[in-house]
């Protein structure tokens, strides 16, 4: 009897043992803190990237996955408040309609399809002199993020841009053609503990896309001035705030794609002779020549590589697009080296611009110039993610070669977040790359 | 002509037999005593432990046992406060051994079935480390006939040949996404085989003073055709081409050991053992795919592993005829280097506590209870290829129960 009763005890002990199982491993972390910065009230000013802009359009999953929205998701663990995003509804969910991924060529090459239902245009607006303006469906909510596509820096104080822009048009409580709100009144109309600025993609990105042809490089003095202009107005009520210098355009899928020897290659499997294909490209100022193009020159790539020996006539007869001097590939399909070159020297002006003036105001600075180099030099691994600036198989890009993916976003997001709490002496907590996804297959 | 360079990503597998996944669950009695045995003699475990020993049973014994394991991780990704658990799942590791021969003969004739490695890991396919790993379910078995030859009245030996039949079955997300956003799969499934054996030295200079040596061998297994099973995107299917097989080549370390027991007491039986697991031999895992494709090439990935020392110690206590009380405790250095540190078996430095009951239910029959109790220091890490950055922490918790036959 007295044995039964030590082995219930110590079968007791045995069974209180493995009812201990129960318990999991918790690591402990410190409590975030919000540093020297007031999360309480975030606004994104920018341009595309900073609306979540993706696939060549505005829609609702790209403004979902905005680096604004990532951020200010992740702000909420340091004292953030609600954050809205001027986003279209689920039944305009295609908002500006975008490109779809729809399959392969069988040598490899991505079919793309517009998404042309559920969309938010209610209009289109002629502008006389100015040309066609599409107007979206209206948002009338809160808003936090003010990220707009297509604008420039250049723009932001320039009255009737309201009239001009779609999508700032349908932030406003105005319908186009009377609106008079600024940009920079607009967005700084609303009192704010801490900003984000992305602006000023667009002043080289503009003319870069065209390929040097259909846009201006904003003038290094005015991008000053105005950058001045910007950070003295969303810092004179004391906010915090981080802003991000201008990437190197010419590190994006868009210009890195189809590239010079792969035309020349393809053609050659026709027509083995053909040793070069022929640009249009900058001598000096405004004069453009003929040239054979070499690997330093960036096709865009929107260019229509089947354009290429299809016969163009001309005063010395029909000849073959591309392939001679007097055919060569137009200006608008090439940021030939020059231009590139010119680019760089406007961006750099423009980047030493905006880390002068950070620093004066004591802000934190995302250097998207050094990060997406790296990223084009090296790739980027994280999360057991290969990622690299390659067009739709490096996971960041989107497939408009310029905006990114949900998953680019979060690496974005991730950087700015690195900058905030480097500057702060906050711990805002990163995002998970891996719970975004890249490009989508069919 | 819009020449992509479609996934030039890499897929690397990984498959860690770290310390993790040897699971030294080799006998309820040794377990209760802080996993010592190679210089104890308690009962047919002794064929695992200490092949040496088993001539000295001073009866035959058959004997069957099982360790339900339950493995239970966090990861805290660097810079955030999120954390991640890996599911309750149960391995079950398992022995059984039978030694037998004439009474008091110079021989002893014995079968050995266990699990020296074995996991069981399951994170799950949304935690951050996803394109790592999402589960693991490794198991290799070992068969091991073996012979026990008593030299002198106070020298044994004793050595058995060691067949081990793997399997594994790993799952990894595949960054490519279909439109839905869901992830690709891969899963990797397959068995193998491996040969090694355990050889063993048991000497009694006196009464209250045993010791013993033992060599476990290298068992170098591997998986032939195993299955490579690719869930992507249609459009990318052509780039993993189904279906696809596998091989994979892993060493399992050799191990070599000395225990001593002490017997101070009547009732009392203490234990030390030192382990020294050369899991140096582990410096790559390789996986061929029988059909490559740009996408899904062959992966190489070092591993490096560094070899291991653990320390073991065990008391053993009789309280009367029906019971004994047992004890013990241990420590693993990790043999998996700063940079290398995985998921399926986040390995670190480790302690571990084990408790166990003896009771002898009748003239022939044991049954023995054990408790484990293993916990992982936290160790904070960036693994060099998959860049997966934060703190793993395991606990591990094993119960055990074992009855063993003996006349």
């Amino acid at each position: 009897m007295k044995t039964l009763k030590k082995y219930s005890y110590l079968y007791l002990i045995f069974i209180g043992l493995i009812g201990f199982a129960a318990c999991k491993p918790e690591i402990q972390t410190p409590k975030p803190s919000r540093g020297t910065a007031d999360f309480t009230r975030y606004i994104a000013v920018g341009n595309s990237l900073t609306a979540g802009y993706a696939d060549g359009g505005l829609y609702r999953e790209g403004q979902l996955n905005s680096y604004p929205g990532i951020i200010a998701n992740q702000m909420q663990a340091v004292g953030g408040g609600s954050f809205s995003q001027p986003l279209f509804s689920t039944d305009q969910a295609n908002g500006s309609g975008y490109i779809k991924l729809t399959g392969f060529n069988a040598d490899g090459s991505p079919i793309t399809t517009p998404v042309t239902t559920n969309l938010a245009i209610r209009g289109v607006l002629p502008v006389p002199g100015f040309g066609n303006v599409i107007l979206y469906t209206k948002y009338t909510g809160d808003i936090n993020n003010y990220g707009v596509p297509g604008i420039k820096l250049l723009n932001i104080t320039y009255q009737p841009y309201g009239d001009l822009n779609g999508y700032y048009e349908r932030l406003l409580p105005g319908d186009a053609p009377t609106n008079t709100t600024p940009y920079l009144d607009f967005v700084t109309a609303k009192s704010f503990t801490f900003f984000s600025n992305w602006l000023g993609n667009n002043d080289a990105l503009g003319y870069a896309t065209s390929g040097g042809a259909g846009d201006v490089l904003t003038d290094k003095g005015t991008f000053a001035q105005l950058y001045a202009l910007l950070i003295g107005k969303l810092t004179a009520n004391g906010a915090k705030g981080v802003v991000a210098t201008i990437p190197d355009v010419t590190t994006v899928p868009y210009f890195n794609t189809i590239t010079v020897s792969a035309i020349v290659a393809g053609v050659q499997k026709a027509n083995p002779a053909v040793k070069s294909i022929y640009i249009n490209a900058l001598v000096a100022g405004t004069t453009y020549a003929p040239r054979i193009a070499t690997a330093a020159d960036l096709i865009v790539l929107t260019f229509p590589t089947s354009m290429i020996g299809q016969p163009v006539s001309t005063p010395y007869g029909t000849l073959p697009y591309g392939l001679t001097p007097y055919t060569p590939v137009e200006n608008q399909y090439v940021l030939d080296q020059n231009e590139v070159a010119m680019t760089l020297d406007y961006i750099n002006a423009y980047n030493t611009t905006i880390k002068t003036i950070a620093a004066s105001k004591g802000l934190a600075v995302f250097d998207s110039f050094t990060f997406l180099d790296n990223v084009k030099a090296q790739g980027l691994t994280v999360d057991g993610i290969s990622l690299n600036s390659g067009y739709i198989s490096g996971g960041i890009f989107s497939l408009d070669g310029v905006h990114l993916t949900p998953r680019g976003y979060a690496v974005v997001a991730n950087e700015f977040i690195k900058a905030i709490n480097k500057q702060y002496g906050s711990s805002i907590p990163l995002a998970s790359v891996a719970a975004h996804h890249g490009v989508l297959f069919p | 002509m819009k020449k992509i360079l479609l996934l030039a990503f890499a897929l690397f597998p990984a498959l860690g037999f770290s310390q993790g996944f040897q699971v030294n669950l080799e006998g309820q009695k040794q377990i209760g005593m802080g996993h010592t045995g190679t210089g104890v003699l308690l009962d047919g475990a002794s064929l695992f432990f200490n092949p040496g020993a088993v001539v000295m049973l001073p009866e035959n014994y058959i004997q069957a046992g099982i360790s339900p394991l339950v493995f239970q991780s966090d990861f805290n990704p660097s810079g955030t406060v999120t954390q991640y658990h890996s599911a309750n799942k149960v391995a079950t590791p398992f022995t059984f051994y039978a030694a037998i021969g004439p009474k008091s003969s110079w021989w002893k004739l014995g079968m050995a079935v266990y699990t020296p490695f074995g996991g069981l890991t399951d994170w799950g396919t949304s935690w951050q480390g996803k394109y790592v790993l999402e589960s693991l379910n490794l198991k290799a078995i070992y068969f091991q006939p073996t012979v026990s030859i008593k030299l002198s009245k106070c020298i044994s030996i004793g050595g058995g040949f060691v067949y081990n039949r793997g399997s594994v079955d790993l799952t990894q997300a595949i960054p490519l996404s279909n439109n839905s956003g869901q992830d690709g799969q891969a899963e990797l499934k397959g068995s193998g085989n491996g040969y090694g054996y355990n050889a063993g030295i048991y000497i009694k200079p006196s009464a209250k003073f045993t010791v013993g040596l033992t060599y476990r061998s290298k068992v170098t297994t591997t998986i032939n055709k195993g299955n490579a099973i690719f869930n992507v995107p249609a459009s990318l299917q052509s780039s993993f081409p189904q279906p696809n097989s596998f091989n994979s080549t892993i060493p399992l370390p050799a191990t070599a050991s000395i225990g001593v027991g002490f017997y101070p007491i009547k009732k009392l039986i203490l234990a030390l053992d030192v382990n020294y697991v050369q899991w140096s031999v582990y410096k790559v895992l390789a996986f061929n795919y029988a059909n490559n494709t740009p996408a899904l090439k062959n992966t190489y990935s070092p591993r490096n592993y560094k070899n291991a020392v653990s320390l073991r110690g065990g008391a053993q206590y009789k309280v009367n005829n029906k019971f004994d009380v047992r004890t013990g405790g241990g420590y693993a250095s990790t043999a998996v280097r700063d940079g290398y540190v995985t998921p399926e078996a986040p390995d670190a430095n480790r302690v571990y506590v084990t408790t166990g009951l003896g009771y002898h239910a009748c003239r022939h029959l044991d049954v023995d209870l054990s408790f484990e109790y293993e916990h992982l220091m936290s160790r904070t890490q960036t693994n060099n290829s998959s860049q997966l950055s934060g703190t793993f922490k395991t606990n591990v918790y094993i119960p055990g129960i074992s009855l063993a036959y003996h006349w």
